[in-house]
């Protein structure tokens, strides 16, 4: 068992109020107090072309011992610097199309949302059969000029 | 315009061989840009007694898009001290996670509609796993909020 924390730290002057958010979480094994304690490390992952493809694959690849009964973290970074080029995630099976997509056709993906340059997200995964892939599409990504991200799973 | 920051720190002594340590922030910028976002729907603190789905934002009504393109931020937290109360998190209805109690997630949002005859929206639902009482606390902090009308018939 390992003992893994995250501290998201939230300011802003967006209201004469501020906002202010400061949570600390361990990450813990589904309906239990132990850690999690597996980790796909720090991985990075380059793009050459705007084609939406499965970053990470519900009970496959890396990540092949996340199921939909277990708990996971997965943290994703762009780490590229442009404030117009972004990676679109989403949930559900890849299509092939090169266009954006919102759904493939068959219900079985969803886009979820935009990761601008220096953007990171940190959510739950719950890795569910057919629609529990991890998907990404670069907006603006050439051979000569790829689009880099980074991702980790916690897991158990 | 106004500048919001976001920071995460994750560390652990003992996961790997050698201690973990990732840092990393971000200032939360409108799309395609490099000004800050400026509207935010405050945080909101709730408590939820049923295990029955809600919506956490009204995000798209029927023949409106009222987010699609901008840039959104959502910070959900499960407030409960039970590591076995979670509440499932979903967007157009497929699966994103659980958060169990003490657990948080951030993440951007699209807000978009989906193009299957499904008719799913891009709502971000929360569904407790308990009926005895759950607190949870939510935000977004995003640009170009469309209100909807007064008395809208959602069809």
């Amino acid at each position: 068992m390992a003992t893994i924390t995250a501290a998201l730290n939230v300011g802003s002057d967006i209201t004469d109020y501020g906002i202010t958010i400061n949570k600390s979480m361990t990450m813990k094994k589904a309906d239990n107090t132990a850690g999690l304690e597996l980790t796909t490390g720090l991985a990075k992952r380059s793009f050459a072309a705007n084609t939406q493809v499965d970053l990470l694959t519900a009970g496959s690849g890396i990540a092949a011992d996340v199921t939909a009964s277990k708990a996971a973290k997965v943290y994703i970074k762009n780490v590229g610097t442009s404030a117009t080029d972004y990676f679109t995630i989403g949930f559900g099976n890849a299509s092939t199309s090169t266009t954006e997509t919102v759904s493939n056709g068959d219900a079985t993906a969803f886009q979820l949302g935009r990761l601008y340059g220096g953007d990171w997200m940190l959510i739950p995964w719950l890795a569910v059969g057919t629609t529990g892939d991890i998907t990404i599409m670069p907006s603006n990504a050439t051979a000569a000029d790829p689009m880099h991200v980074e991702y980790m799973v916690f897991f158990e | 315009m106004a500048t919001t920051t976001a920071a995460l720190t994750i560390t652990s002594s003992d996961l790997v061989g050698d201690a973990l340590s990732l840092s990393t922030s971000n200032t939360l910028q409108k799309a395609g840009s490099t000004d800050g976002l400026d509207q935010t729907t405050g945080i909101t603190r709730a408590y939820l007694t049923s295990t029955a789905a809600i919506d956490l934002f009204p995000a798209l009504v029927e023949g409106s898009l009222a987010f699609t393109g901008k840039s959104n931020w959502v910070y959900i937290c499960n407030k409960s001290e039970d590591a076995t109360e979670y509440a499932l998190i979903t967007i157009g209805g497929i699966n994103v996670g659980r958060l169990y109690g003490g657990d948080f997630l951030w993440m951007p949002w699209s807000m978009v509609e989906t193009a299957n005859a499904d008719n799913h929206h891009g709502d971000i639902e929360l569904a407790p796993s308990v009926d005895t009482g759950m607190w949870f606390e939510w935000t977004c902090i995003n640009e170009g909020t469309e209100w909807h009308a007064a008395d809208l018939a959602i069809v």
